[in-house]
């Protein structure tokens, strides 16, 4: 224990001898602003930026009150196999599809959702949902949920539907 | 602050400002691109089955006077939800992001007054219309499509 209280003291004295308690200010000082300013650093920034395209989650992707689903008319890909973002086996995802924007309530923004349907199987017939929110008469066919859009698969047959975050929507200025 | 000081801080200021409104512009026209355009054209203008391929072949329209208003009388583009200046604005972003190399010489952007003089006569048998125009530009410019 003497060891212990020896070795103690004089790391003590060693130290008020080389510092003042101005320098432990500075020193203090330094290091709160330094941390302070670390998030205004451009890479802060940027990985802030890359979290806008990954939308905050809330609620169920299977129920037709999910957020990406506003403008839903069809099969729930979530309940047939596959995810919001994703078909379920067996089926090809149709590369052309109809677009609309949803606000997602965990952050009040709105997005840009790309509701590609599956093809390639009949009806899956599970979780049917038509919420149709901004949905337009077929003669504006690009704003239409109407239609059958397995359009550019090998298959018409429509199986089911995704919901796909596909960008942020550019609020008015 | 001198003279040159403040001229020099309002011409940066003007820069500035300017590049702002570019950046809206850009941000307008891809969303609008996204909205009105992406679901048939695709995220990169690659096309699909029945979809005509954009990228870096879209500026070969631009080679001729026919072609280029071709690409405003189209009826996706003339008969959009957009106003004259946004679609002439989605115009020029296409070009921009999707032509490549099939662009060539120095790109005249679309400006509203053109296309909304073009967009008053929209094509009807664009099929037809489209491998006839290509046809003549691929026999004057010996570019394959």
């Amino acid at each position: 224990m003497k060891f212990l209280d020896r070795w103690i003291e004089q790391g003590s004295r060693d130290l008020a001898q080389r510092s003042s308690r101005r320098g432990l200010l500075k020193g203090l000082g330094g290091f709160l602003v330094g941390t302070a300013s670390i998030p205004l650093l451009p890479v802060a920034r940027a990985s802030a930026a890359q979290g806008a395209g990954q939308p905050q989650e809330e609620g169920d992707p299977s129920s037709c009150d999910y957020w990406r689903y506003c403008a839903i008319d069809g099969f729930l890909c979530s309940c047939c196999g596959g995810s919001a973002n994703t078909c379920p086996p067996g089926t090809e995802m149709s590369p052309v599809t109809w677009i609309g924007t949803c606000l997602n309530p965990a952050d009040g923004r709105n997005y840009v959702i790309s509701y590609n349907d599956c093809c390639g199987k009949s009806s899956c017939g599970a979780c049917l949902c038509q919420r149709d929110e901004g949905d337009r008469p077929p003669y504006r066919p690009d704003k239409t949920n109407d239609i059958n859009w397995c359009l550019g698969t090998t298959s018409a047959a429509y199986h089911c539907s995704t919901a796909i975050v596909v960008g942020v929507a550019l609020e008015e200025s | 602050m001198t003279r040159s000081g403040l001229v020099l801080a309002l011409l940066s200021g003007a820069v500035l400002s300017s590049a702002a409104a570019d950046d809206r512009e850009y941000q307008q026209a891809q969303f609008d691109y996204q909205l009105h355009c992406q679901g048939c054209h695709t995220p990169d203008g690659s096309g699909a089955d029945s979809v005509p391929r954009m990228k870096n072949e879209v500026g070969v329209f631009l080679q001729s006077k026919a072609g280029r208003e071709y690409l405003v009388r189209v009826p996706g583009s003339a008969t959009s939800a957009l106003n004259d200046k946004r679609l002439a604005s989605v115009l020029n972003w296409m070009v921009r992001e999707f032509a490549g190399d099939s662009v060539t010489g120095e790109f005249q952007p679309y400006s509203s007054a053109e296309v909304s003089e073009l967009r008053q006569q929209p094509l009807n048998e664009v099929d037809k219309y489209r491998a006839e125009l290509l046809q003549a530009l691929t026999g004057a410019t010996g570019r394959k499509q």
